[in-house]
């Protein structure tokens, strides 16, 4: 009687393994990544979360080490850097002093009510995604901290991504470098808008919407209203631009957002759907706060946060 | 013990490297245990590892379910198929595993925009595949002889692969 022999048999294995991957790949690409597949996301992350931070708190101050080392090259030019920018910055902080007493003066002739604050949640970033080709993080809070999905993700310097899943205790935030994140954005010089699409790492996309607006190298792109809520920064133009005749601007921009080393953050309670509803009474435009750290701890002055 | 390779690998995979990026790419921990596993497990038990290592990553991710497993399944088979001349020759394992780690990475990325994760749109991606692969060139060293001695054959006679 013929038997497989033991090359037989492991390419027989192999064979039933692939078909099998290919399946669940199919089963969960039409299911949307929800069904059977989500639970069972939800229910490994959530047993597995514990695992990650308890790895996490161990190999924190190995990392910090190297860290700590490589910051050693260059930080003389980079506090030389600092300290010029800390001068513009407070130049910069006077004139916007000013300039905020005006409105005020003014919204109080016009009986205007100024815009209210988001409400936010502080978190750590815990992990990162799978491989280098997962844009993703994972950060400390979920469900029972009042996070949700699509609600966006901010550190100091501007917009991480937004929220793509969330269990009880964690969420995973997908970062605007993820090629399939779009962030609709518009320059604050011009207020000209277009689209901000990610490359997987490093510089994103831009393609304006208006051809005859030129871009300046250093233009800030802050977020137009849709998904997020407007005004945030997102990037800055790398490299000045301008659309030949018949042919559509695109450039490249920076992110504002030091995406490489992502460690504290803050998530806004806002979603999509709190744009464009009809207006009522007590009805009031949202607007991000207006000081954004990246410090776990409660702050004054800047909405609600909630400290881990 | 097998199993508790793989989890420590996922686990320092996904931790260790949220910060700590060189040249902004990390290595493929769990790809690099997978092929050290393999080295010495039966071959049927390799590719169950293989896959179900996958499996685990494609949880832990938002790419789709089954991608994973059967690029880290598809590792564990060439490794058992080649482990024989890695023992024969072992100028011929480092190598080894940075073609490995590059192929697998490769596959991810092919089979990753075949199924709609646009891995080959990101402009990153030769970075993100040779990277991760010479990492894990350096790092096997240090990976590959304790998981010998902890699963590797005990005492002397043939390897226990070899089934």
């Amino acid at each position: 009687m013929w038997r497989p022999s033991g090359v037989d048999r492991s390419i027989f294995a192999f064979i039933g393994l692939v078909l099998l991957s290919l399946v669940l790949v199919t089963v969960d690409l039409r299911a949307s990544g929800e069904g059977l597949g989500g639970t069972l996301r939800d229910g490994v992350q959530t047993a597995f979360t514990p695992v990650q931070q308890g790895v996490g708190f161990v190999t924190r101050p190995v990392v910090a080490f190297f860290e700590g080392i490589s910051d050693l090259v260059g930080i003389r030019d980079e506090n030389r850097r600092l300290r010029l920018q800390v001068t513009d910055l407070e130049r910069q902080l006077s004139e916007t002093e000013s300039l905020q007493r005006r409105v005020a003066e003014l919204e109080a002739i016009l009986a205007i009510e100024p815009p209210g604050e988001l409400d936010t949640v502080a978190a750590r970033v815990l992990a990162t995604g799978a491989s280098d080709f997962d844009a993703i993080r994972l950060i400390d809070k979920g469900r029972r901290d009042g996070i949700a999905v699509d609600m966006p993700v901010i550190d100091e310097g501007g917009l991480i991504g937004r929220v793509v899943s969330v269990t009880e205790t964690s969420a995973r935030i997908r970062l605007i470098t993820d090629p399939t994140m779009r962030v609709a954005v518009r320059v604050e010089r011009t207020g000209e808008t277009g689209i901000l699409t990610g490359r997987g790492g490093g510089l994103l996309q831009l393609e304006m919407f208006n051809t005859n607006a030129a871009l300046i190298k250093g233009d800030l792109l802050v977020t137009a209203d849709g998904r997020f809520p407007a005004g945030i920064p997102v990037a800055r133009v790398a490299e000045d631009a301008e659309a030949e005749v018949g042919f559509s601007l695109i450039t490249k921009a920076a992110p504002e957002a030091e995406l490489s080393r992502v460690d504290y953050v803050k998530v806004l309670v806002f979603t999509s759907d709190q744009v464009g509803s009809p207006a009522g009474e007590d009805d009031e435009p949202v607007q991000p706060p207006l000081e954004t750290t990246t410090t776990a701890g409660t702050e004054p002055g800047s909405g609600t946060t909630t400290s881990p | 013990m097998a199993v508790a390779l793989v989890i420590l690998g996922v686990a320092l995979q996904t931790t260790l490297f949220v910060r700590l990026r060189p040249f902004g790419a990390s290595p493929a921990i769990a790809l690099l245990v997978t092929l050290a596993v393999s080295r010495h497990l039966g071959r049927i038990p390799s590719l169950l590892v293989g896959f179900a290592t996958g499996l685990f990553l494609d949880l832990l991710s938002e790419t789709a379910l089954g991608l994973w497993a059967l690029v880290l399944t598809t590792v564990a088979f060439a490794t058992v198929r080649l482990r024989r001349r890695f023992e024969d020759d072992v100028t011929l394992l480092i190598p080894g595993v940075f073609l490995l780690s590059f192929v697998g990475l490769a596959l991810y990325a092919l089979l990753g925009t075949i199924f709609g994760a646009q891995t080959l749109a990101d402009a990153q991606v030769v970075q993100k595949m040779l990277l991760p692969a010479v990492y894990n060139t350096i790092l096997a060293p240090l990976v590959l002889p304790p998981i010998t001695r902890l699963i590797g054959p005990r005492g002397g006679g043939r390897p226990g692969w070899d089934r």
